[in-house]
């Protein structure tokens, strides 16, 4: 196996230690503090000093063109984060010491993509995703190369937090979703039985909520027969989900959804084009793949059938579009488009169709964000929200645009100079488009050097034999010169050795990178 | 996968036509039977501007990506003239004189460009075009299962694709004859640019399922055996036409083969792999002579990209567009460069790179998008190399390119109006001229496509 992430995988597993680490070590750190009687009186208070820095980790893109997917665009802007959260936009902002820089010069800065949901970019699935994650995934990467920072998998909105593990869920069970389709009667039947049901609990419910204070003799009503799921859909803490194709189901859906006002989320929506005056009314979110074709059965008259306008007559009717590809894995046979690493080409369609270009943005952005109801977090570049950022070079629905660089939660998380993948195609090479600062400490490492591993920044492993040296706080990166004289072994860290395989692999991608 | 019936498109052309108001005998006879196959180009609607037997017809546009093979690529602010279904006259509008009778039509800020050309479709008519007789059977026809402008050629020419290589499925060593047809016209002698098209060649990579036990040898002897055998047919024939040999009795099953010694008509390989691109090469075109193109050009075909140029053999790329370094047929999981299959072979000094669908794996309508990624991995576009390769260049691989894949005077009015960049899935197609005729008009479709 090849690792994926050639250079600065040593990096990941710091951070990975850290995380770790990091709650032990100031859970521990007062005992720590007072037992190994530390020599020289300013030790300790370095210790804290170091820590409060730790805390406060500054992030900075500068220079670039932001898109902010509001419907803004920022010339020469920086954005400045804390904590992987945006704190500042502006055109002169003073950027902290010891925060990492990076220079968008000459490039294009956009939301992080949302995929509405995905296959086999995390690793693991469903509500086990946090169990069951892969931070070191090669689809990650690509998924990451391709512009996607968060993603919903299952009931799960997620983020691509390469190398961590902690993070990783956004939110949980964000959907509900319902069965409701002509050809099963049934289900139709039973949810219209449902919905009756619930709602009149909950009018019931809201009514002795109102009263019970004046009344004590008031008894809450009876909660049987009510279905929990559909209770949270009505009380708008979930979105409802619906999987409808055929404009029947789209206008049963938006009649349910009308009278007991909930907002359904439509994956399909085929033929949402024939009834989107409807479905906007209702406050209908499509899913939709622009390029599905389907023919509309010859013994029907009325409109039907797919259409590429679908999208654009979704929008112009209100419904909010989030845009997915048919193949929602990655991928790998040869044939490029169609995926989910293709999700502006996927959007590009729907342009196609007459969507207007900023909507088609949205459709994969923060659309999506609402819909796996995390737009509070992600979709836009704004104040408060989390730094995840696209630095690419060209406008994003183009074809031959890539991504540079991609940010999540205020960490470089990718470079396309530094992975295998894509870093020969139209090479990064010009000075203006080059950062000032590397922030990968594993950029300048001589490969022939034996196998490395990042200086423990903040501490230790277990050992913690060595307490912090007269380092500077504030430079978060070591010196480069420094590496290579580190002994491999000097981190007893069982999680940064152990864990993926060793750093050994490591430096035969670097060998073979073409460069 | 649903294919309309033949009734229910000519009612449709009967209706968009109706709106025209010419309705002609030629449509009329959509719904006779079909009388013998005379081979010989018959426009159906004579009377609209451009057509056959209409006044003529003069589009200006701000620009028209011209694609000759050496001449022009592009003239801004430009006029073509159509007349009688063929090009007559193209250039700057201010050096361009309107003759008289013209009707002139201003595209406004869309473009015109020829139409596309796509030389690996499966979709001209029945899909029943894979018969797996024996290991090789160059005497079996895609031309009788066509039914002219079906669904899928209709989706097709919307998204520009305007004469397409008809061919048997890969299941064989030699499939068969493919053919050459225009995507948005109603009869068939209409439709046919040129039978035979191809000699559709099918090399390691899907024959073997045929049955167990054979491999790239016996594939590559097979192939090997069958042309020979049909080239010495073909050059006994010839001396015995001339009169100089003896006397050789028509054989029908190698009926192509004299077309191919007399290069009229090409073999089309379906080759992929590295190996067996090179046999194309060597065997095909070095050690048989008979002019061979790489369609369906694939994986790590490329490695033989410089041997394919020198030899002369055009490589017409799709609808895989990347390959992994490191990557061996199967193993599809190892972590490695993105390699884009056109960029590789124009990195290796390939001149000669189109696109293919096989359409309906990837339906011909997003032929463009093959373009694209293309590009978007790492193909260089500095020529005009995405239009070159959906138009001229598999126009003058086919050995069409008299007649189709450029914008100059004397060849078919194969016209798109487009809406910018053909290759960004985000331009579509407003109208689609063939012949001169408006084959496609997005305002008479009631949407887009």
């Amino acid at each position: 196996m090849r690792s994926p992430m050639p250079r600065n995988r040593s990096l990941w597993l710091a951070l990975a230690a850290f995380s770790f680490a990091a709650p032990l070590a100031l859970w521990s750190a007062p005992a720590w503090a007072q037992d190994p009687a530390p020599k020289e009186g300013d030790k300790p208070a370095e210790g804290q000093d170091s820590k409060k820095e730790e805390k406060e980790e500054w992030f900075a893109v500068t220079n670039g063109d932001v898109f902010t997917g509001t419907g803004s665009l920022l010339r020469g802007m920086t954005i400045l984060a804390k904590n992987g959260v945006i704190v500042e936009i502006a055109g002169e902002v003073d950027i902290p010491e010891g925060a990492k820089v990076l220079d968008a010069k000459g490039l294009r800065i956009y939301p992080g993509l949302v995929a509405v949901s995905s296959a086999g970019l995390f690793g693991g699935t469903g509500s086990e995703l946090e169990d069951s994650v892969d931070p070191f995934s090669s689809r990650m990467v690509l998924g990451l190369a391709s512009g996607i920072t968060s993603s919903g998998v299952g009931s799960v909105a997620a983020k691509l937090k390469r190398g961590e593990i902690k993070g990783v869920v956004m939110r949980d069970k964000y959907s509900t979703t319902l069965a409701f389709s002509t050809n099963n009667p049934s289900t139709k039947r039973n949810l219209a039985e449902k919905l009756e049901l619930t709602a009149r609990y909950l009018r019931e419910f809201r009514d002795y909520e109102s009263k019970k204070a004046s009344n004590k003799d008031l008894k809450e009503p009876p909660k049987k027969g009510v279905d929990s799921s559909i209770l949270s859909v009505l009380k708008g803490e979930t979105l409802a989900r619906f999987n409808a194709d055929s404009r029947e189901d789209l206008l049963g859906i938006a009649r349910l959804a009308q009278k007991y006002g909930f907002r359904p989320v439509i994956d399909g929506c085929g033929e949402g084009w024939t009834v989107a005056d409807e479905l906007g009314r209702a406050g209908a979110f499509a899913i939709l793949t622009p390029r599905d074709r389907n023919d509309k059965s010859e013994a029907l008259v009325r409109p039907g059938g797919s259409s590429i306008e679908n999208a654009a007559i979704l929008h112009a009717h209100g419904v909010q579009v989030a845009i997915i590809p048919s193949t929602r894995g990655v991928d790998l046979g040869g044939i490029a488009g169609r995926d989910i690493i293709h999700l502006p080409i996927e959007a590009d369609f729907a342009v196609r169709g007459g969507l207007p270009e900023s909507a088609a943005i949205a459709a994969i952005t923060v659309v999506p964000a609402r819909i796996l109801g995390v737009d509070h977090r992600v979709g836009t570049i704004e104040v408060g929200k989390d730094c995840d950022l696209l630095v690419m070079d060209g406008d994003l629905l183009h074809y031959q645009t890539f991504v540079q660089y991609a940010v999540v939660d205020g960490k470089q998380v990718y470079d396309k100079e530094a992975e295998l993948w894509f870093a020969h195609i139209r090479p990064r090479t010009t000075a203006s488009l080059a950062p000032d600062v590397r922030v990968d400490p594993g950029e300048e490492v001589d490969p022939n050097a034996p196998p490395k591993v990042d200086p423990p920044k903040e501490g230790d492993g277990p050992e913690g034999s060595t307490p912090p040296e007269e380092k500077k706080p504030g430079d978060g990166d070591a010196p480069p010169e420094k590496k290579p004289e580190d002994p491999p072994k000097d981190s007893g860290d069982p999680e940064s050795t152990g864990g993926e395989g060793g750093p050994a692999p490591e430096s035969k991608p670097e060998d073979s990178s073409g460069r | 996968m649903a294919r309309l019936p033949v009734q229910a498109l000519a009612g449709l052309a009967l209706g968009s036509l109706g709106i025209l108001g010419v309705l002609t005998p030629a449509l009329g006879a959509q719904q006779q039977p079909r009388g013998p196959l005379t081979g010989e180009r018959r426009d159906p609607a004579p009377g609209e501007p451009g057509s056959r037997g209409g006044p003529g017809l003069a589009l200006k546009t701000v620009k028209a990506l011209i694609a000759s093979w050496d001449g022009p690529q592009v003239i801004d602010n430009a006029v073509v003239l159509v007349k009688d279904g063929k090009i007559v006259g193209v250039g700057p509008a201010r050096e361009t004189v309107v003759p008289e009778g013209f009707v002139v039509e201003d595209v406004g800020a869309k473009w015109l460009m020829p139409g596309m050309v796509d030389l690996h479709t499966h979709v001209g008519g029945d899909f029943d075009i894979n018969d797996m007789v024996l290991l090789a059977n160059p005497e079996l026809r895609v031309k009788s299962t066509v039914v002219p402008n079906n669904a899928n050629m209709h989706r097709a020419l919307a998204g520009g694709v305007t004469s397409c290589l008809y061919i048997p499925g890969s299941g064989t060593n030699i499939g068969g004859q493919g053919l050459l047809l225009k995507t948005g016209v109603d009869r068939y002698e209409d439709a046919v640019v040129r039978d035979p098209g191809s000699l559709k060649v099918a090399q390691w990579g899907n024959p073997e399922s045929w049955t167990v036990g054979i491999g790239m040898a016996f594939e590559n002897w097979n192939t090997r055996t069958t042309l020979r055998r049909g080239m010495a047919y073909a050059r006994l024939k010839q001396a015995s036409d001339e009169g100089k040999g003896p006397k050789v009795a028509r054989d029908i099953q190698w009926d192509i083969f004299p077309e191919l010694l007399a290069k009229r008509v090409q073999v089309s390989t379906h080759t992929q792999v590295y190996q067996v691109v090179l046999m194309t090469i060597t065997m095909i075109k070095m050690e048989l002579g008979i002019d061979v193109y790489i369609d369906h050009g694939e994986f790590q075909g490329f490695r033989a990209a410089e041997k394919a140029q020198k030899e002369g053999v055009p490589a017409i790329l799709g609808p895989r567009n990347f390959d992994r370094s490191y990557r061996g047929f199967v193993g599809m999981d190892t972590d490695g460069k993105w390699l884009g299959i056109a960029a590789e072979y124009q990195k290796r000094g390939h001149k000669q790179i189109g696109f293919n669908t096989d359409s309906p794996v990837i339906p011909s309508e997003e032929l463009f998008l093959q373009a694209a990624v293309g590009v978007r991995y790492g193909m260089e576009n500095a020529n005009m190399d995405t239009v070159r390769g959906l138009t001229i260049v598999p126009a003058r691989t086919a050995g069409i390119d008299k007649q189709v894949g450029s914008l100059e005077v004397g060849k078919d009015a194969d016209i798109l109006v487009i809406s910018g960049d053909p290759a960004d899935p985000r331009s579509y197609v407003h109208k689609a001229y063939i012949d001169g005729r408006r084959a496609y008009d997005v305002t008479l479709e009631g949407q887009r496509f």
